[in-house]
């Protein structure tokens, strides 16, 4: 079976005015996979996860999706392709219900006729959604809103998610919780695109990996052949 | 070029202030009159601009001092026989006096609520004049003073307010007080740590121009000799003031120079089209803000990259 | 004490009628964070709009909704979609300069078109009363406007609630980002709650006409009525919007009732400075 590219992204520089904060990144992820990114606070991983989305403009180099060249274009229409971004920060919509906030992850036309079945799913996937679905969402715990914002994203049948640092300020047991649907998610055949300032665990979630640096990549490669020595250095740029 | 027309920019001013100061000695009684109301809505508009441009404030209200002025001028000069020029020192601090009473409702706002409170405050005023036996209700009043200003003293009057009022804003710019409405203008973050600092600077601002204005709407109702509520409290003033400074350049002192000018110039054309002039003047204003919402001397100085007028420390 | 009974019931009764002039204002701010300062002339945009309808076909001014507020959605769709939306986000000065602008536009517009004489929908139904007891009846031209106002705010509650479109604007409202990546294009969306607000400024301005007499220069009085029902009851509350407007109409009647009807719109506009200086977030406020 040949590898399908579900994601390209070629020679990017992002600047927001005068920073630069992405210098010629270029990442691959085939479909099926899951892939990190990792790096410290500010190299770059939001940046790149929000340029893919649509929320950032790049200033050179394109993205591509399944082929089609999505770098540029308002975030409406990146989501209608199938790429869903869960945001760092989770960013639910506080003054919307658990049940309001999954409705309208199901906003676009394609997923609006299948919205109580795909919505079925994820409440199996994460049950406390369907307890607390009238709840509204600025009452949930981290780790609930967490799974809140994964699920919405999941409402509109994406391709690929775009998961940035899910596991920032949650206890370890919530975050192997977390981790467990992912793969899940995964296995039903979602590409997965992991940001993580956390090296272990996403390392050993994933088939592949990037390093970045001050918005460069210095190391990729398959993370069981990586070595914590060079994992630290690219990390810390010694 | 640039530098050229930086290094001798206080000989350009100088020389406008000389035109202008002997224009009853070598212009017609038009040009006297030409001058005369760009002088006053020079001041008018600087006043507005050092609110909305600087302070944060949009005042939408601006008219209440300007009636408010007026109406103390034509009864203290009309009922009292105070000498002309004593009224309207009277007028501009009472106008000043109003701003301090208004601040009460609504100087916890910002934004909007501030606009808006300043506009109530005005209507609030229309009405009330409009219904006052003591002012003739909306008869109006005709400014009778016993001695009577020429034109030509009537004209330094505006001068020395429109200059002054020139003067008067850069100087505040310059002094430690716009240095903290500049800083809060360019950072949000720093004015909110600024506190009460800014309050009350936004406050002195506001006293000033209402004073300012006063005065100015003191002269320009000597020069008008009759005010009638309905168009000294109308909207009409701030559609004026608006005009100017989106022209002109919204937060430049040189903007409200080459507004002023602009309008007058129009106003006279527009005088002909009386029911259509606040609906051009109005399509202009938004063109600008749409299309070049720096206005002419903001959108020069982002070119030249300097201030003519500048009230940064270098 | 018997007698500001009338007045009491006549401002409860009003109170409706400024809570649907008041809820398009209330809810683009909900929104936009924007006060549209043409709110009130586009009301009146209503009114006139009803009278040409009306005029036209020959029908009793109600009839004139079917085709007020088709118009009126186009007219707020493209005012927020080709004016506000280009100058939303470039600071506070910038939207509310150019809706002021557009309001001058307007109502100038208007006065060249129409004439500035005084205008009015009345009907048979403005002088017809419900005698309740002696001295007290209930003028049925004030109950229409208050079920209608009532409708209209219960509808778009339901609207907002339950529909797609309605809870997008809230989750745009609430995140605009968060709103894109589900797929919700924004600028589209806040044109389209322009022309939802607009719908009901064109059924207020409807009502306004069938109640009082208008000029092309009422807007801004309008807007001020707006304005001060969302002061006193709260900035996006729906029920502020009643309990604002009941506060705001009874205080009007009242100061009418005892110092006479030139004082009406003086005793509103002294209420709310007062609110505003005292609670400015209103009583629901959540702004």
């Amino acid at each position: 079976m040949a590898d399908t590219v579900a994601l390209k992204v070629s020679g990017l520089d992002v600047h927001y005015k005068d920073f630069q904060a992405l210098w010629d990144v270029s990442i691959e992820v085939n479909a099926g996979q899951v892939v990190s990114i990792i790096g410290a606070n500010g190299a770059g991983k939001s940046t790149l996860l929000n340029t893919t989305s649509g929320l950032s403009t790049p200033t050179k180099g394109t993205i591509e999706f399944l082929g089609d060249r999505i770098d540029g274009q308002p975030p409406h229409e990146t989501v209608a392709r199938g790429v869903s971004l869960v945001p760092e920060g989770r960013r639910v919509f506080p003054r919307l219900t658990v049940y309001e906030n999954l409705f309208i992850g199901s906003y676009t036309p394609k997923s609006r006729p299948k919205r109580e079945q795909i919505l079925g799913t994820i409440y199996e996937l994460f049950p406390v959604l369907k307890e607390r679905r009238n709840q509204m969402s600025d009452t949930l715990s981290g780790g609930e809103q967490q799974m809140l914002a994964i699920g919405r994203a999941l409402m509109s049948e994406p391709k690929l998610i775009l998961c940035d640092e899910i596991s920032l300020g949650l206890a370890p047991v919530i975050i192997a919780g977390i981790y467990k649907r992912l793969r899940q998610i995964n296995e039903d055949g979602i590409t997965i695109v992991l940001v993580e300032q956390d090296i272990t665990r996403s390392l050993k979630a994933a088939n592949y990996a990037y390093i970045l640096l001050e918005g460069k990549v210095v190391l990729e490669g398959e993370p069981s052949v990586m070595t914590e020595e060079q994992v630290k250095k690219a990390y810390f740029g010694i | 070029m640039g530098e050229l027309i930086y290094r001798s920019r206080w000989y350009f001013l100088g020389l406008l202030v000389l035109v202008l100061a002997t224009a009853p000695m070598w212009g017609s009684d038009y040009v006297v009159l030409f001058c005369l109301l760009f002088c006053l809505y020079l001041a008018l508009s600087q006043m507005w601009n050092l609110l909305i441009g600087y302070s944060g404030l949009l005042s939408l209200g601006q008219q209440a001092f300007i009636g408010f002025s007026g109406y103390t001028v034509a009864v203290v000069t009309n009922y009292y026989g105070v000498y002309i020029w004593v009224s309207v020192l009277i007028g501009g601090v009472l106008s000043g006096l109003l701003a301090l009473f208004m601040s009460l409702f609504i100087f916890r706002m910002r934004g909007v609520y501030f606009g808006i409170g300043t506009w109530i405050f005005a209507e609030a005023l229309l009405l009330w004049f409009g219904q006052w036996e003591y002012v003739k209700y909306a008869t109006g009043l005709f400014i009778q003073p016993r001695h009577p200003p020429s034109i030509t003293a009537l004209y330094y009057g505006a001068l020395v307010i429109g200059v002054g009022a020139v003067v008067l804003v850069y100087g505040i710019l310059r002094s430690k007080i716009g240095l903290g409405l500049m800083a809060m203008r360019d950072d949000e973050i720093v004015s909110n740590t600024m506190g009460v600092e800014v309050f009350r600077s936004k406050l002195f601002c506001f006293l000033i121009a209402a004073l300012v204005t006063g005065l100015t709407a003191g002269v320009l109702y000597t020069y008008q000799v009759f005010i009638q509520p309905y168009k000294a409290f109308a909207i009409d003033w701030t559609v004026k003031l608006v005009f100017i400074v989106v022209i002109g350049g919204i937060g430049t002192i040189e903007g409200p120079i080459v507004g002023a000018f602009i309008y007058v110039l129009l106003s006279q054309w527009l005088a002909e089209y009386i029911s259509v002039s606040l609906l051009i003047l109005g399509a202009i204003a938004i063109a600008v803000i749409l299309v070049a919402p720096k206005g002419i001397m903001g959108t020069i100085q982002e070119r030249l990259g300097f201030e003519i007028l500048s009230p940064r420390r270098r | 004490m018997q007698d500001i009974l009338q007045p009491v019931l006549n401002g409860i009764l009003l109170g409706g009628l400024y809570a649907v002039i008041a809820i398009g204002l209330s809810t683009m701010f909900g929104i936009v964070r924007l006060v549209n300062l043409a709110h009130g002339d586009l009301l009146i945009l209503g009114s006139f709009l009803s009278l040409v309808l009306a005029s036209s076909v020959g029908l009793s001014p109600y009839w004139t909704i079917l085709g007020v507020v088709p118009v009126m959605y186009f007219v707020g769709f493209f005012v927020q979609g080709f004016l506000l939306n280009r100058v939303l986000g470039k600071g506070m000065e910038p939207p509310l300069l150019v809706a002021f602008g557009l309001s001058i536009i307007l109502q100038n517009l208007l006065l060249l078109i129409f004439t500035p004489d005084a205008r009015s929908l009345m009907t048979r139904i403005t002088l017809m009363t419900i005698q309740v007891t002696k001295s007290l009846n209930i003028p049925v031209v004030y109950l229409l406007d208050f079920l209608a106002g009532l409708a209209v705010i219960l509808c778009l509650y339901y609207f907002f609630q339950k529909t797609y479109l309605g809870r997008a604007i809230r989750a745009a409202s609430d995140d605009e980002g968060a709103a894109q990546l589900m797929g919700i294009n924004t600028k589209n969306i806040y044109a389209k709650a322009m022309g939802i607000a607009m719908m009901t400024a064109g059924i207020a301005g409807l009502l306004v006409g069938t109640t009082f007499t208008f000029y092309p220069h009422t807007g801004p009085q309008y807007l001020i009525i707006a304005f001060g029902v969302i002061v006193i009851g709260g900035f996006g509350s729906m029920k502020g919007c009643f309990v604002g407007g009941f506060i705001l109409a009874v205080a009007q009647l009242l100061g009418a009732h005892f110092l006479g009807p030139g004082y009406q719109l003086l005793s509103g506009y002294v209420v709310l400075l007062v609110v505003l200086a005292l609670r400015p977030q209103g009583i629901f406020g959540t702004v």
